[in-house]
């Protein structure tokens, strides 16, 4: 068999379309992760103007009131393997504003900010072996079987003492490893990039993260691979193979990642975000005018003399109103907004398991989670400023009831920020990226086995004539 | 030797291909089989190496059933097709060295590759040269050396002159002599009646999947087998 797998990679290697191949893998590769580095570099040094930016801003505010008001900015941190996997980060926002009256959105993505990038999106290595790898894994196999049996190689092998399945596994195995060349060695190439480059700091985290997306890459390219040995070995020309592959191509990478997302929308539909915003709006205003109400009942029951001990009830009936009124929006926007989730959510599992019908689908989402660029991450994070927003409005509602200055006279004290509570995100950890990710590889590599099983199936069956 | 004993292939749609056809090829022997297109001669080439199963009767190599026993019996006899295509971006050492470690020979040395094209007339400057380079009567010389170098007691060609200029089918034939006298068994299949009753000791005439006649060489020396052939093609006809 070492015979039939030396025969196979000299085959591929001296081929035209190995040199292609290798020459575009290198430059795409070595491309996609010189943006990807630039791109993290400029996040990078966003994210940390943006945080100082916030710090002097919550500083110079003139009181607690106008803090409260304005609110503190919690911004993304960027993820180191976005060199690799973009994920959905350029698509979501990567700042959200906290303050006591609005619910906390994040804002400002990287497409909204300059949609130039949106245009030509974003060239991440995950989007190469998605589209272009997956291409050549085709193109080095469509003709496996189906070209030797036009050349009459095949008939001239097989009238010799050589069995039928050892023939098939050692071009399975040859040729896996030709195509893995133009892969591994600008991966290889990539990584060194990677680490020689300034401000890319990968902690061992990140290379286990690293390495578990390599493998998936790797199960991704075997899916074709082994689809193409398979289509190859179930027709008679490498023609027809060819127009088969290419259309099962078309189908994995365009075709069922949209339908499955259209049929998601179709079968599960959610109110939109807009809809959700007005009925949050709405309440907004209805606990407003409730607040206005209720203080001035207070005040007509209550009658002011304007003495400090009233001064002192008012601030403590109004530090409890608003805390009360606080805690109806919180609890009113969580309401809508754990609902409208959950709805978006189902929506979102039904289409990302659809999808899961298709290799590239899968080993997007596989990739996603583990370079955490994906939208759970996103989710993530998102509930975490929805966490912290109820801590900074009971920090900023206190700061301001102490502070409040009924009389109007005298300065409004600075505000201090040094005990205000921060925001923490801490982002999912490997154990917990890898048990998610982990359905994406068995269903990887359960397409191999078939594939594989298939063309096995099918060679031991096949006309050589 | 080879040998077809009431050798029968009909296949799925009906057609039969090859009907109780019964021969035997002596050692140190060449038989040409002739017929039109369709006539089953390759259906007979694909039965003797297992491509195709028989519905009826047996294929023996050297006694092996090969339907029984296919790997065994590939083991002695070698195979020239009709346009023998190989692998382009080989060279024809490479090529020679890939089937021939299929054919179980390892441990053959450069000097025997060469030795080897050289028996069948390749010239030395095509030894290390890429096949995409090569005309097809070269082709064919790197052909009959993959068969030789396998060393097999039996030998089965396909049409191997079809398409060789006058100058590359003479070749061809002297090498086939050549191989005959080495004692091997030789089934050729043809439309080339000249090469046939230049080369064959017996030759056969296949026609609707039956084989019609058998003549030996000293029985069509003094006959216009090129006559004779085309009466029964006519017969076949009318």
């Amino acid at each position: 068999m070492g015979n039939i797998i030396k025969k196979e990679i000299l085959e591929y290697i001296s081929s035209p379309k190995f040199v292609f191949t290798f020459l575009l893998c290198t430059i795409l590769i070595l491309l996609s992760v010189y943006t990807g580095i630039n791109s993290y570099r400029a996040e990078l040094r966003e994210y940390n103007s943006a945080v100082a930016l916030n710090r002097k801003n919550l500083e110079t505010q003139p009181s607690y009131q106008a803090l409260a008001g304005i609110g503190t900015k919690i911004n993304k941190p960027p993820q180191v393997l976005s060199t690799i996997v973009t994920g959905v980060q350029d698509a979501v926002g990567r700042q959200a504003s906290v303050n006591i009256a609005y619910d906390p959105n994040l804002i400002d993505s990287k497409y909204n900010s300059n949609p130039m990038f949106a245009v030509f999106g974003e060239l991440d290595l995950a989007l190469i072996i998605k589209i272009v790898l997956s291409l050549f894994a085709i193109l080095f196999t469509y003709d496996a079987i189906a070209g030797e049996r036009e050349r009459g190689t095949l008939k001239l092998a097989l009238s010799n003492r050589v069995p039928r399945d050892k023939l098939i596994l050692g071009k399975a195995v040859g040729g896996f490893i030709s195509l893995m060349v133009p892969f591994i060695v600008p991966f290889v190439m990539g990584l060194i990039i990677l680490v020689i480059y300034p401000d890319v700091t990968l902690l061992k985290d990140d290379w286990m993260r690293i390495g578990l997306i390599f493998i998936l890459f790797l199960l991704y390219l075997s899916v074709f691979f082994s689809l193409g040995l398979f289509i190859s070995t179930r027709t008679g020309s490498s023609s027809t193979s060819l127009f088969i592959l290419l259309f099962i191509w078309v189908t994995f990478i365009f075709i069922i990642p949209k339908g499955a997302v259209i049929a998601a929308r179709e079968f599960n539909p959610i109110p939109s975000v807009h809809e959700v915003t007005a009925q949050k709006d709405a309440f907004l205003q209805e606990i407003q005018g409730s607040g206005q109400g209720l203080a001035r009942d207070w005040m007509k029951e209550n009658p002011g003399d304007g003495t400090p001990e009233y001064q002192d009830r008012f601030r403590a009936f109004l530090e409890e109103l608003q805390q009360s009124l606080t805690d109806k929006i919180d609890a009113q926007n969580s309401a809508l907004e754990e609902e409208h989730q959950a709805k978006r959510r189902k929506q979102q599992n039904l289409a990302m398991n659809l999808s899961r019908l298709s290799p590239a689908s899968t080993m997007i989402f596989g990739a996603m989670r583990l370079g955490k660029t994906g939208i759970n991450e996103h989710e993530r994070f998102v509930n975490s400023i929805k966490t912290y927003k109820p801590v900074f409005t009971k920090w900023a509602n206190s700061k301001m009831m102490a502070t409040l200055n009924l009389s109007g006279q005298g300065e409004q004290p600075k505000p201090d920020i040094s005990d205000m509570p921060m925001h923490e995100f801490k982002p999912e950890s490997l154990r917990d990226s890898f048990a998610k990710a982990l359905p994406d590889f068995v269903i990887m590599i359960m397409m191999i086995i078939v594939f594989l099983t298939g063309s096995f199936v099918s060679f031991l069956r096949y006309d050589v004539r | 030797m080879l040998q077809a004993e009431n050798l029968t292939k009909r296949y799925d749609d009906g057609v039969l291909a090859l009907d109780s056809m019964s021969l035997e090829v002596k050692e140190g022997e060449i038989f040409c089989l002739l017929g039109a297109n369709g006539a089953g001669k390759t259906t007979t080439i694909n039965l003797f190496l297992n491509f195709i199963e028989p519905t009826e009767g047996r294929a023996l190599i050297n006694g092996i059933d090969v339907n029984k026993d296919p790997l065994d019996a590939k083991g002695y006899v070698s195979f020239v097709s009709e346009n023998v295509m190989l692998y382009p971006n080989f060279t024809a050492r490479q090529n020679l060295d890939y089937f021939a470690k299929l054919g179980g020979k390892s441990g053959l040395t450069k000097d025997d590759y060469y030795l080897c094209m050289s028996q069948v007339g390749l010239q030395e400057e095509a030894f290390e040269s890429r096949l995409k380079n090569f005309s097809k009567g070269m082709r064919q010389k790197l052909g009959i050396a993959i068969a030789i170098i396998k060393d097999a007691p039996n030998i089965l060609l396909d049409e191997p002159t079809s398409g060789l200029d006058p100058k590359a089918a003479a070749e061809f034939i002297n090498t086939i002599s050549t191989l005959r006298e080495e004692g091997k068994s030789i089934l050729m299949c043809t439309h080339d009646i000249f090469r046939a009753k230049e080369i064959s000791d017996r030759v056969g005439i296949m026609k609707e999947g039956q084989l019609v006649m058998v003549r030996s060489s000293d029985e069509f020396t003094g006959e216009n087998l090129e006559k004779i052939y085309l009466e029964y093609m006519r017969e076949a006809v009318s």
